[in-house]
């Protein structure tokens, strides 16, 4: 047991308790349940109590640097502490999982995995080319339609749209298309942040309007 | 209750988002005030408390008009206007003198009060003690002595309490040499005889000490523990209770499913705090390297695909230029 032979007088170290201690470390906490002396309790108040803590503080350090694992750094020993065990109220409510979307709602009705989620993401396989290019976005895919050399005028749309055949511009028309798309998504997710959207079974789950409306974007 | 307020740029956001429900929550923060009517006794042992608590303390300074248990409503306005979950009031009055009352609220709504009595026989502030004091934001060890903390449900809520105000914030590992004072809650066998407001058992008494760490060494592994007190020592006896609804106390209490943090592959932390990471490049492709750029090996405008006849041109117009 003894290691150096030096020191004649060896402060003790072990505290002997008729119960033991219990000890909560993950909060550097010890719960002494023994009952404090009551002759001394009355005669020396200050007394009885530091000689409690003395023992307490003993135990709970001996307790940290015997059963934590300590780690030594540059900055010092560090006493890996475990997690607390004693149950104490929270300060705020467990957070809540976000209620989903209309659109969300809708999907997992009709089985319709996102797009980012899916097992391509955001990239296609374009078989003309023979090369992966992203859905949207820079060079997307969904604007293979307004960059074609060649397009079509469709007097349904021209008329729609107020113009004449001669002044019309079928080109631009694909594009107003996809930006309205756009927008209307926009108006949709701000619907859905207010919480108007969201709201499980207002209504049918069909998404309004039915799509793209066609011809609408210019006047 | 207080309106919620859309953030208006991305700093107020920040502090809204710090201050969301989290399922590992942010330390409690606690908010020290003082009623119209203070001892100087009770504001002494406010700002004793507040120095043990600091950093994670707010303190009023001005005189509030607040009486707990008649109307805690003001407190918890403070609370979420601050961001406060623990509340430490002071005040004075004939019926009731040198009063401390601890207050907890539960989604900044009152979830229990209690109040104390501080003895002004027995109180000595941290100034009392001549000896060098803590370095602040030092988490304290605690420590509660006698058998009614477990054997009373007072002193069970109490314990609760105490643990929850002194406690400050969970780490997952601590600087031994951080380990400097230990704030000792003692509570005598037999309480004495003094009777609570409306209640018919005797109130409990607990003596609050602080204690400085002195490790010497013993000749063996473990260090001997000698304490020095560096106060306050307080002696309060219990007045009033007002005990959380079981509800709140129900949802308060709920634990959240663990979560295990997604490991990040080949990311490390040095000791210095550096983020360290492997990442894989890919094979370099040597045929797109830039080289020396030269006017010679420039292309032209319309990339190398030239009609038979007029690279004949071009050649011309070069040597027409060279001429010049």
């Amino acid at each position: 047991m003894s290691k150096d032979t030096g020191k004649p007088e060896r402060l003790p170290v072990t505290v002997s308790k008729p119960i033991p201690l219990a000890f909560d470390l993950g909060e550097l906490t010890a719960f002494d349940n023994n009952p404090l002396d009551p002759a001394s309790y009355i005669s020396s108040l200050e007394t009885c109590l530091s000689t409690a803590a003395r023992d307490g503080a003993q135990l709970l350090i001996n307790q940290i640097l015997t059963t934590t694992s300590l780690k030594s750094t540059s900055d010092g020993v560090f006493a890996e502490l475990p997690d607390p065990i004693t149950p104490l109220p929270r300060e705020k409510p467990l957070p809540k999982p976000k209620e989903p979307t209309k659109w969300e709602l809708f999907a997992k009705k009709k089985g319709i995995s996102s797009l980012r989620t899916n097992s391509t993401g955001k990239m296609v396989y374009d078989e003309a080319t023979g090369t992966w290019v992203p859905k949207w976005g820079y060079k997307g895919s969904n604007k293979a339609e307004e960059n074609q050399w060649l397009v079509e005028v469709d007097d349904k749309k021209a008329s729609k749209a107020g113009k004449d055949v001669e002044e019309f511009n079928p080109r631009k028309l694909s594009r107003q298309e996809r930006v309205d798309r756009i927008k209307k998504n926009e108006r949709q997710m701000k619907k859905n942040a207010a919480g108007k959207g969201s709201a499980v079974g207002s209504g049918s789950l069909k998404p309004r309007g039915g799509g793209v409306k066609k011809g609408k974007g210019r006047k | 209750m207080l309106r919620t307020v859309k953030p208006r740029n991305a700093r107020s956001k920040r502090v809204l988002e710090k201050r969301e429900p989290k399922v590992i929550e942010n330390p409690k923060k606690t908010l020290f005030l003082r009623g119209t009517s203070a001892s100087e006794l009770v504001q002494t042992a406010l700002n004793d408390i507040h120095s043990l608590k600091k950093p994670l303390t707010i303190k009023f300074t001005k005189k509030n008009a607040i009486h707990p248990f008649e109307d805690s409503t003001p407190l918890e306005f403070f609370s979420q206007k601050n961001d406060t979950s623990l509340v430490l009031f002071a005040s004075h009055s004939k019926k009731r003198p040198h009063n401390l009352t601890f207050l907890r609220t539960f989604s900044h709504r009152t979830l229990d009060i209690f109040e104390f009595s501080l003895d002004p026989d027995t109180f000595l502030p941290l100034s009392a003690f001549k000896n060098q004091k803590p370095i602040i934001g030092m988490k304290p060890m605690l420590l509660f002595c006698g058998a009614p903390w477990d054997s009373n449900a007072r002193l069970q809520a109490l314990k609760s309490l105490f643990m929850d105000f002194f406690k400050g914030p969970t780490v997952d590992r601590v600087d031994v040499e951080g380990l400097q004072y230990i704030i000792q809650f003692s509570t005598p066998e037999i309480p004495p005889q003094t009777e609570v407001a409306g209640e018919a058992g005797p109130a409990p008494k607990i003596h609050i000490r602080a204690y400085l760490l002195r490790s010497l060494r013993s000749g063996q592994k473990l260090p001997r523990i000698e304490l020095e007190e560096m106060g306050p020592r307080m002696d309060l006896t219990l007045r009033r209770v007002r005990e959380p609804e079981d509800e709140m106390w129900k949802e308060a209490m709920k634990k959240a499913k663990k979560v295990e943090p997604r490991t990040k592959k080949n990311v490390t932390m040095d000791v210095m705090g550096d983020k360290l990471g492997r990442i894989h490049t890919g094979k370099q492709d040597l045929n797109k390297l830039q080289s020396r750029k030269m006017k010679g090996l420039k292309r032209g405008k319309d990339d190398g695909e030239m009609v038979v006849g007029e690279e004949d041109e071009l050649v011309e117009k070069v040597k027409k230029t060279r001429r010049e």
